[in-house]
């Protein structure tokens, strides 16, 4: 099974949000990873054949998905960012509408709607109404109308917005989990999302993919960027200002800053070992 | 099926169409059927300023008011006239107020001024009185000579008596039977001449209401993407939207069908079902009994609401706004009700042909449609042409919401 994509290319006007991106995508979980205006949804949307795309194309097992049509949209699950419902449907009702949408048989349904309110953890409000659930709860829902046709490709716009930490553990186990010999993508700015489950990750900026490849592959990348210093507390400030700081955390009357920056920032400062959050600062530290 | 039911069920969910439903049946059967028997318009009047001050009697009052009626043998000759307006004379000069309440004065009054215009004394005081109070009864004769006179001036005033509109017309009319029969007649002129022909635009208001968020709420609700992905999705949805927006339109004419004649049948019964239209307008042609005009009115609502539902729908799928989508809904409606008083007979009577625009009361009039050289009775017209927009907007609506959600 593959799920690929040639120079896809999306502009709206002048505005290029999409620009000529191109991968391969077999089973695994992919992680998208860039600030907001990236192009992450405008590229997700392409893939899920809902938006046309300005030129390139998608193409599913070696077909162009928007003429496979139906049988494409059979194998695929979405969830839209900003995912919308009915307020007035119960969660089971409106997964039971979804469900109808894709053609799924009433009963087979039924079982399966009972069975993923089990797996996001809302077997206990399967009989109220979405306009009471909070954040969280409206996001796993979505994530479960998402699973209802057990799809073969599941494309999740920004799934852990909204998730306390425990809900987005629960989420990121419950992917990596499914992924098995399917092809997972997700879009996400929260890094350690990616960094927990994506096997490999895109990094895109200003709609292209400016990296890619494994996380040890890009925290590679990130080696011999990213420094560690300690300042008085009254210069914080002025390294704030001066370079990226990834963190920076009290000893004392001291202040240990984590900088990311190509060069040594100070004599005093030591290399340290890098994380997906330093290179995602080192990229997008001016805008994330 | 499956996806209707569901989108049927989402729709009598929301609580604002509950809310909308409720008002309509309250306003439509409660206050309109019920109480508008009971107290408003049929109770004996106790406080003249008001209907409120009526008294709670109506269901009484029409029963007296009946048994009054059939005391004429149940045809309208020139005897049984005379009789009617002799009776009501005497009331007056008794001062008998109930006999004078249940006693057609209204309607008597009608049939004398229009009749006998020459028997109507000018200087009557300064309070005009009704005819039906002074005129001599022994000059009333000829009733039917004088209303097929009366048809004659006004079909020659109107150009409809010459030609072959004159002829259909005409024809028409010489299939009423006569003497008419008579019952009583108060209570099918409320019925046919003010609840039903207003039912339409009553409802029109809630339907605009209810249905135009079928497609632009989805916008609204931002659920288009995920429709997108669904299999077969946004065609066969268009079209469960449609077909339940049509169905709940017709659930909604049906309730208050329902409520509207078990009122009357409880309050009216079913005394007077064959009197023909003329007793209610003297100068109708239409060869109909009382009963075949309900039937006649009940469907013309039913099929410009399901007309105008169709509309509403296609505006809906026009565009992405709930509320836009709301105030061109009630514009299609009521601006050509308003703007037709502006505009040349011509002009109004296309309007006319747009759902719910166009009245059920025409059957009561003369009104035709010229039409490839052939003249048609308008209430044919009005009945059929709105129904059929509906209709013809349903594919451009699901067209159009398709194209809007590839967009």
């Amino acid at each position: 099974m593959e799920l690929s994509f040639d120079r896809l290319t999306k502009h709206y006007g002048s505005k290029i949000a999409v620009d000529r991106v191109s991968a391969a995508l077999t089973p695994g979980v992919y992680g998208l990873l860039g600030a907001n205006g990236a192009g992450k949804t405008t590229l997700m949307r392409m893939l899920c054949a809902i938006l046309e795309s300005t030129s390139g194309e998608v193409f599913f097992n070696g077909e162009e998905v928007t003429g496979m049509g139906a049988a494409y949209r059979n194998v695929l699950g979405y969830l839209p960012q900003d995912f919308g419902y009915y307020p007035h449907y119960t969660a089971e009702e409106f997964l039971a509408y979804i469900a109808t949408l894709k053609g799924i048989p009433r009963g087979t349904a039924q079982s399966r709607i009972r069975e993923l309110l089990g797996t996001v953890g809302l077997s206990g409000a399967a009989k109220k109404k979405l306009r009471t659930f909070s954040g969280g709860m409206k996001q796993r829902v979505g994530i479960a109308q998402a699973l209802l046709n057990d799809p073969k490709v599941l494309i999740l716009d920004e799934p852990t917005a909204g998730l306390d930490p425990k809900e987005r553990v629960h989420l990121r186990n419950l992917l990596a989990d499914y992924a098995g010999d399917r092809i997972v993508i997700l879009s996400t700015h929260i890094v350690s999302d990616v960094e927990a489950i994506a096997d490999q990750v895109f990094v895109m900026k200003n709609g292209q993919f400016i990296l890619r490849g494994t996380v040890p592959e890009l925290v590679r990348q990130a080696g011999g960027k990213v420094w560690e210093l300690t300042v008085p507390r009254e210069q914080a400030r002025f390294w704030q200002e001066e370079v990226t700081v990834a963190n920076f955390r009290h000893e004392g009357d001291n202040v240990v800053l984590r900088i990311i920056s190509d060069q040594r920032p100070s004599e005093l400062a030591v290399t340290c070992k890098a994380t997906m959050e330093d290179l995602y600062l080192y990229h997008f530290g001016g805008e994330a | 099926m499956e996806l209707f039911r569901l989108e049927h069920k989402k729709l009598w969910r929301k609580t604002s169409v509950r809310v909308c439903v409720l008002l309509c049946f309250a306003y439509v059967v409660l206050f309109g059927g019920f109480l508008s028997y009971q107290w408003f318009e049929f109770g004996s009047s106790n406080d003249v300023t008001s209907a409120f001050g009526n008294r709670f009697d109506g269901w009484t009052e029409i029963r007296a008011s009946q048994a009054q009626a059939a005391r004429y043998g149940g045809l309208l000759t020139d005897e049984s006239f005379r009789q009617m307006v002799s009776d009501l004379q005497q009331y007056d000069a008794a001062g008998m107020e109930s006999g004078l309440g249940r006693s057609e004065r209204t309607l008597l009054n009608g049939w004398l001024s229009q009749l006998y215009p020459e028997l109507e004394e000018q200087d009557r005081g300064l309070y005009s009185v009704l005819m039906a109070y002074y005129v001599d009864t022994s000059q009333l004769t000829d009733f039917y000579a004088r209303r097929d006179a009366v048809l004659e001036d006004f079909l020659h005033s109107q150009g409809q008596w010459t030609g072959p509109e004159g002829e259909l017309l005409r024809g028409m009319d010489a299939q009423v039977e006569k003497p008419f029969r008579y019952q009583w007649i108060s209570g099918w002129q409320k019925v046919l001449g003010d609840a039903l022909p207003d039912l339409g635009i009553v409802m029109a208001l809630f339907l605009a209401i209810i249905l135009s968020p079928t497609f632009a709420g989805e916008w609204r609700n931002n659920t288009a993407p995920l429709l997108l992905t669904t299999d077969g999705g946004w065609r066969r949805l268009a079209l469960a939207k449609i077909l339940s927006g049509l169905t709940f339109a017709a659930e909604l004419f049906a309730l208050l069908a329902i409520g509207g004649v078990t009122a009357q049948l409880i309050f009216l019964g079913t005394s007077g079902w064959d009197m023909p239209v003329q007793t209610m307008k003297l100068l109708a042609v239409a060869p109909w009994n009382m009963l075949q005009a309900e039937i006649y009115e009940y469907g013309f609502t039913l099929l410009g609401v399901i007309g105008y539902a169709g509309v509403v729908l296609l505006l809906s799928a026009l565009v992405k706004s709930n509320v836009l989508a709301l105030l061109l809904s009630l514009a299609a409606v009521y601006g050509p009700v308003v703007a037709a008083q502006y505009l040349p007979m011509g002009a109004q009577k296309a309007l006319e042909l747009l759902p719910l625009v166009g009245s059920a009361s025409d059957i009561f009039r003369t009104n035709t449609f010229h039409l490839f050289g052939k003249y048609i009775w308008s209430p044919y017209l009005l009945i059929t042409v709105p129904f059929l927009i509906g209709v013809v907007c349903v594919p451009f609506a699901i067209l159009k919401w398709s194209r809007r959600q590839k967009a």
